[in-house]
């Protein structure tokens, strides 16, 4: 499913140049579910970014289910993302002129998708929101919020999906009912799920975690076993 | 269609609210004015013909050629003729010089001639407008005849040998105030019967009008073709020189119309600049989000070019329609006193409407939008990430062509544009160095005042590029409504002095010396107050140095071809200005008489000061050495003369005199009494002229005025714009005291100061930008004497630091009144 090999990021800054990114690869099969986690200014996110397409490495490969990333300029890109990719943010970037409806309608309309109202309603009462679809986002709670942001995620059936610290804006007891949610809804639609976190609570939940120090990985663990650790 | 569905979430989530609201009121604007003042200028151009009663006149002393008349039929030309003389009608008993005008079925070609069997009627029940001329053997006649010679409509009346009878009075008559001649009553008679009168004898001085109306490009081809076949006997008579008054008011009025327009777009484009500029920072966030879920740099572009291009088209519709039912309640408004109903507005005067909305469209907020699609989806994880946007230099130089566009468009004059646009840029560029200039003073001075005042300043020292830019827009905004609001102002106060409520509509001419006095007593009596009376004589300017002027002069100086009025005054009157030389008190060359000139015929004479001009008085022979130029106000309607002569200079020349007079309606009898006892005087009437013109001047003054209303709307939002603009930012900051414990009334106070300061500083540059301005304007475009608006120092600064202020607390008060938790989750 993902393939990344030796991704580096340097940028330039006025005190000389900073890496980012050194070195890091890893694997995923479908229905994998990696915690990135790490200090901050670690390098977490920017992986997360890069391997989802949303930027460019400096130097190293990705393959995204078949696609090789890095040989694609920005518009292959976007439709990588569009055909295969799914997020779901810390400050969840719901519209906010948008109800909770119109926010989960809106990638499926953006892909030209069927009946857009009707699967988003489906994964609004998923997440338990049905009585919420006309509500702005500054109406919800938190973990509405959230909620509201994984069934935008996983209404377009991305076939992997990224998490960037999902429950960094929320209380442990809301942020434990999203976790219980995301890894939910992962199961049932076999998507591979990539996130970034500080938490070891959502860490564990994952099958595989890597570590990230000063840009490096410093430490990978698998739930199974240690061999399977080694392809990560 | 994901970007109309898009377009409609953000209508309904209020972002497109300030941006589609400057955009309609822009087109609305711009639509309202174009289409009235297309309508205005044609009923005032049609309005302005009634007063020749025809799109032009050609005016000859000789009869119109018959192969002119046959031109006129090949070119579908409409004609009718009128021949004027100065005739002795006789009654049973009495007599009197009348005007006498004989017509043509068809006069008059434009205009109502107005007819009545009652003489003196008022009443519009009793008054008809007349659908032919008088019949043969008819004729027609003013009121105040009837008395004069005794007699009755049915009977009987004599123009030379003619006898006819007597059946209409004439109440009014369209071209009545071309004719400044018309001394005596008014007759009107067919042509047909014109010979049989036997008054035209060779040599008799008669008046030939020939009117023509018709299609103004048929027009047009048809005068270029006859011009070559005149002689110097015929002249062209157009609207403009037939009432040169009105035609300047009209010309001011309508320029002034054009200001505003070309004003309330400005502040339109300005407003929707800056909306368009929030929109975009608004949207950072939602571009990076349609990335982050797979839409392409095209998609994103096409999703906004969509978006953009129905707001256009909306905005363009409602804008018009607004437009379209402002100018008609306004052309109702008008309706009630105007004369003459407003024709429909032609299809071209829509266009500017449309056009301003596509230019500010494609000027004003394509800029700010244009880098939204290539802004990088890794926005979206990276919030701090910077984004650039199309440079400002650039944002700036469209807008300024933009608005460079759209004033050429609406100004059609170099001077006006030039002064517009260099009084904006120079006044932004001053208040922002100006601005900061103040910004770092006062945070030097917020340190040691107290705490609201710290707090207001320190806001406005954070945001201090916001700071600067909203004092230039405010300060934009206010000069360009200071502008308006003094020049409609000085405007008005200008016509309404040209022609007061009182003044003088009657001449009387041709008062003997033996009678003067008597006259003189005469009004005394009926409670008339006279005006001076002026001495004058009638004389034939024959040598300038000693020359006969060739022919080329000739040509150029009309008075060079007619008997010219000498006066002589020992005091200059009140509308006379020496623009050169010496009045007499100051002027000393003994044995030569001294004459003062007017400007306009010395310069058509090619005299100067010291000059020599010899006249013919009736034969004798008149020396007189130019001692003066003068300039003088022909519109004051006070007797006026182009030569004035030193005291004493012609005592020798048996002068008559003129006066002027103002006569109310219900006094206009006393013309008649004034005839009966010395039936030489000649009595010109001017009242209908000078109603006509004043009732045009408060109407056009009163669309003015609903338009300074339209384009105040204009200048509010742009202040609403601007203070919308920060709004986000001042959200956050405002919850986030609130939160740390800020008490409602301190924060109240804090923004009062914040904005009353941005507002009184931006008042205090937009006062000294308007100044310059209005004074460029009154001297290079209106022709005004320059007067300095001190009023508008005092309360243009406190206004603006009033109304800003008030805006500003207005806007934040939500953000005030409602608990921070809430804000700080809405702005996130």
């Amino acid at each position: 499913m993902l393939n990344a090999q030796s991704l580096t990021k340097k940028v330039t800054t006025a005190a000389g140049e900073l890496v980012i990114l050194d070195e890091v690869s890893l694997q995923l099969e479908a229905g994998d579910s990696l915690a990135i986690t790490g200090a901050s200014g670690s390098g977490k996110s920017t992986l997360l970014g890069i391997l989802a397409g949303l930027d460019e490495p400096s130097s190293g490969r990705i393959s995204l289910n078949q696609h090789e990333l890095t040989e694609l300029g920005e518009e292959g890109r976007a439709k990588v993302r569009a055909n295969h990719v799914g997020f779901v943010f810390q400050s969840f970037q719901l519209l906010p002129g948008l109800t909770a409806l119109e926010n989960v309608m809106m990638p499926l309309e953006l892909h030209g998708i069927d009946n857009a109202k009707g699967k988003a309603e489906f994964f609004l009462t998923r997440v338990g929101l049905n009585e919420r679809l006309n509500h702005y986002p500054q109406q919800l709670s938190g973990g509405e919020q959230q909620r509201v942001a994984i069934a935008r995620a996983f209404a377009s059936e991305p076939d992997i999906l990224f998490a960037d610290e999902p429950t960094g804006n929320l209380d442990s007891a809301t942020g434990a009912h999203v976790i219980e949610l995301l890894f939910e809804l992962n199961r049932e639609q076999g998507t591979t799920l990539i996130l970034v976190t500080h938490e070891q609570r959502l860490a564990e939940h994952c099958q595989k975690r890597i570590n990230l120090e000063g840009g490096k990985v410093v430490e990978r663990h698998c739930k199974s076993s240690t061999t399977a650790c080694e392809a990560i | 269609m994901l970007a109309l569905k898009l377009l409609w979430r953000n209508w309904k989530a209020g972002e497109v609210k300030i941006l589609a609201s400057a955009l309609i009121l822009a087109v609305a604007v711009v639509s309202c004015i174009s289409i009235f003042t297309d309508r205005l200028e044609q009923a005032l151009i049609s309005q302005s013909h009634t007063f020749l009663g025809a799109d032009r006149v050609i005016r000859s002393s000789q009869p119109i050629d018959q192969t002119w008349r046959l031109l006129a039929k090949e070119h579908k030309i409409q004609t009718a003729n009128t021949t004027q003389f100065a005739s002795m009608v006789f009654s049973a008993e009495k007599m009197h010089l009348a005007a006498v005008k004989a017509v043509s079925p068809g006069y008059p070609l434009l205009g109502n001639l107005t007819i009545s069997q009652q003489a003196f009627a008022t009443d519009p029940a009793v008054i008809k407008i007349a659908q032919s001329v008088p019949a043969a053997g008819e004729i027609w006649a003013d009121s105040r005849l009837l008395p004069l010679l005794g007699i009755e409509l049915g009977g009987s009346l004599s123009v030379g040998e003619k006898e006819l009878t007597l059946t209409r009075v004439i109440i009014d008559e369209p071209d009545r105030g071309s004719n400044f001649s018309a001394y005596g009553a008014r007759v009107m008679m067919n042509e047909s019967d014109l010979a049989s009168t036997k008054v035209i004898q060779p040599g008799s001085r008669i008046r030939y009008q020939w009117l023509l109306a018709g299609d103004e490009s048929q027009l047009s081809v048809f005068l270029a073709q006859l011009k070559p076949l005149m002689t110097p006997h015929e002249t062209i008579v157009d609207v403009e020189s037939a009432q040169q008054g009105l035609a300047k008011t009209l010309d001011t009025a309508r320029k002034f119309l054009l200001l505003s327009a070309m004003i309330g777009v400005l502040l339109a484009g300005v407003a929707i600049a800056i909306a368009a500029r929030r929109f975009a920072q608004r949207h950072v966030d939602q571009v990076a989000l349609l990335k982050s879920l797979g839409a392409s740099s095209t998609k994103v572009r096409q999703i906004y070019a969509i978006q953009l291009i129905a707001l256009g088209a909306i905005a363009a519709v409602i804008g018009l329609l607004i437009g379209q039912a402002l100018q008609m309640g306004i052309a109702s408004a008008v309706a009630s006193v105007f004369p003459v109903a407003l024709q429909a507005a032609s299809y071209t005067s829509y266009l500017p409407g449309i056009i301003t909305g596509v230019v500010c469209l494609v000027c004003f907020v394509a800029p700010p939008l244009w880098h939204l699609p290539v802004i990088p989806p890794i926005k979206i994880l990276r919030r701090e990430l910077e984004v650039g946007g199309v440079a400002f230099y650039w944002q700036a130089s469209l807008g300024l062509l933009a608005m460079i566009v759209l004033v050429a468009i609406f100004s059609n004059d170099v001077w006006l544009s030039a002064s517009i646009i260099s009084a904006m840029l120079v006044l932004m560029v001053l208040t922002a160095v100006f601005a900061v200039l103040l910004l770092r003073l006062g945070s030097r001075v917020g340190r040691k005042v107290g705490s609201v005042w710290r707090l207001a300043l320190a806001s406005l020292n954070r945001n201090a590029q916001q700071s600067v830019i909203q004092m230039m827009v405010f300060g934009l905004a206010i000069m360009l409504l200071l502008t308006l609001t003094s020049l409609r102002t000085t405007l008005i106060e200008d016509w309404q002095l040209q022609l007061p409520a009182e003044t003088p509509n009657h001449f009387f001419l041709n008062v003997s010396p033996a009678e003067k006095d008597s006259v003189l007593k005469l009004m005394q009596q009926q409670g008339v107050e006279s005006q001076h009376l002026f001495p004058m004589v009638r004389a034939r300017l024959t040598h300038i140095n000693g020359i006969e002027p060739t022919d080329e002069v000739k040509q150029r100086a009309e008075m060079l071809r007619r008997e010219a009025n000498l006066s002589w005054a020992e005091t200059l009157g009140d509308d006379n200005r020496i623009i050169d030389g010496k009045w007499w008190d100051e002027w000393q060359e003994p044995g030569v008489y001294g004459i003062s000139v007017e400007a306009q015929a010395a310069e058509e004479l090619g005299v100067s000061l010291g000059d020599d001009l010899t006249f013919s008085v009736g034969g004798l022979m008149l020396d007189a050495r130019v001692a003066s130029i003068r300039t003088l106000k022909w519109d004051s309607m006070n007797p006026n003369f182009y030569f004035l002569m030193s005291p004493g200079a012609l005592e020798n020349f048996s002068p008559t005199y003129l006066t002027s007079v103002y006569l109310d309606p219900e006094n206009k009898l006393f013309i008649n009494t004034l005839l009966e006892q010395f039936p030489t005087i000649v009595v010109i009437e001017m009242d209908r002229v000078i109603a006509q013109i004043q009732s045009i001047v408060s109407q056009v003054s009163a669309g003015i005025e609903l338009m300074l209303w339209l384009v105040l709307l204009g200048g509010f939002m742009v202040m609403w714009a601007a203070v919308s603009a920060t709004m986000d930012e001042r959200k956050q900051e405002t919850a986030l005291l609130r939160a740390l414990g800020s008490s409602r009334n301190r924060l109240l106070g804090s923004l009062w100061i914040e904005f009353s300061l941005l507002g009184g500083l931006a008042g205090v540059m937009a006062v000294c930008g308007a100044e310059v301005l209005l004074l460029s304007i009154q001297y290079w475009v209106l022709d005004m004497p320059l007067q300095v608006h001190f009023g508008l120092w005092l309360w243009g600064t406190l206004g603006a630091m009033l109304l800003i202020g008030g805006l500003g607390v207005i806007s934040c008060r939500r953000v005030i009144t409602t608990s921070p938790g809430l804000i700080l989750r809405e702005v996130g």
